[in-house]
């Protein structure tokens, strides 16, 4: 051996170490496998626990994969018709914001035009207004 | 991505090994099983979308990780450091040539089992298994790895986050370590 250790050098140091290693190795798998019949039950239990949450998550991935679509605009690979039925909701949406803009500016510019005209079409000059005694004769209940 | 019976096949080879590799470490049945667990799940939640051929090193990593964040939970680090840098003392400055020696010896020893004339055989088992378990953590990391797991040096390197160079000091000490030792105990000799 220590001729073939000194022809061969450390090559055949590393072929030794490493068949000595594997040696080792396999006792070690043997006593691997005559764990207690109680681990080998919590593992295996891991394992199932460990399968069910990938089986979720490869399903979580499909439903992703899958709902790529028109909720979210992503659209890329569905026909037109889908595209259009799609877009339609949200332009009903904005649509509708739009009209009730409109008609509430509308009917503040009417309800400010109704007192500019009563304003302008009462025989009291609008600086009377702007008197404070007057404002607190207004504001007096009737009778005092 | 790795089918359902692939990662179940996988998961039943490596599992027990797993196992005594996190108990080396942790020296707790529980908590061994805990990161076995934990790593099982991490990896068919995380890697589901990984071809099966990468199940081996992406799990053994997996595995390294999930015993560090023990001791990390465990706070224990500072004994887990110590333990990393302990490289000292295990291939020692006396006589490699010698060790080569004790090394075909015992080799030759464990593949025909004559050392069962004094010593029972599951004893002998049970005795390798303890040497395996009081050696260096990065040296025992290294060893299981590269002999056990049969991974190779550089799929060994990339696991523990060390280069090629180092695993083979590492498997070399280790080999040498746990040859001097089973000597001492009487196999091989």
């Amino acid at each position: 051996m220590n001729a073939f250790v000194r022809i061969h050098g450390p090559a055949a140091r590393e072929a030794i170490e490493a068949r000595f290693a594997r040696n080792i190795a396999a006792r070690l798998s043997e006593r691997a496998e005559n764990v207690a019949p109680e681990i080998g039950e919590r593992l295996r239990f891991a394992r199932e626990k460990a399968l069910a949450a990938g089986r979720s998550a490869r399903g979580g991935a499909q439903v992703q994969s899958a709902g790529d679509g028109s909720a979210i605009l992503g659209f890329s690979r569905s026909p037109w018709w889908q595209r259009i039925a799609s877009i339609l909701p949200i332009a009903a949406l904005v649509g509708g914001l739009l009209l009730i803009e409109d008609w509430q500016t509308r009917s503040q510019i009417s309800v400010a035009a109704e007192v500019d005209a009563a304003l302008l079409g009462d025989d009291l000059p609008i600086n009377a207004y702007r008197d404070p005694g007057f404002v607190e004769y207004l504001k007096a209940p009737p009778g005092e | 991505m790795a089918t359902d019976k692939e990662l179940t096949d996988f998961l039943k080879s490596v599992e027990k090994r797993a196992w005594k590799r996190a108990m080396y470490a942790v020296r707790d049945e529980d908590a061994a099983l805990d990161i076995v667990q934990d790593a099982m799940i991490r990896l068919a939640e995380k890697y589901i979308d990984r071809p099966a051929a990468e199940l081996p090193l992406l799990f053994q990593r997996i595995v390294s990780n999930a015993t560090m964040d023990w001791f990390r939970r465990q706070k224990v680090r500072n004994a887990v450091v110590r333990n990393f840098s302990d490289f000292e003392g295990a291939a020692g400055g006396d006589g490699d040539f010698d060790l080569l020696e004790t090394l075909e010896s015992l080799g030759s020893t464990l593949e025909h089992e004559s050392a069962a004339d004094s010593v029972s055989r599951a004893q002998i088992l049970q005795l390798v298994e303890s040497e395996v378990a009081q050696l260096p953590a990065r040296q025992r990391e290294a060893f299981l790895l590269r002999y056990w797991e049969e991974l190779d040096v550089a799929e060994t390197a990339a696991s523990m986050g060390c280069s090629e160079g180092s695993v083979k000091t590492h498997c070399s000490r280790a080999v040498h370590a746990l040859a001097k030792a089973l000597r001492a105990k009487g196999i091989g000799t």
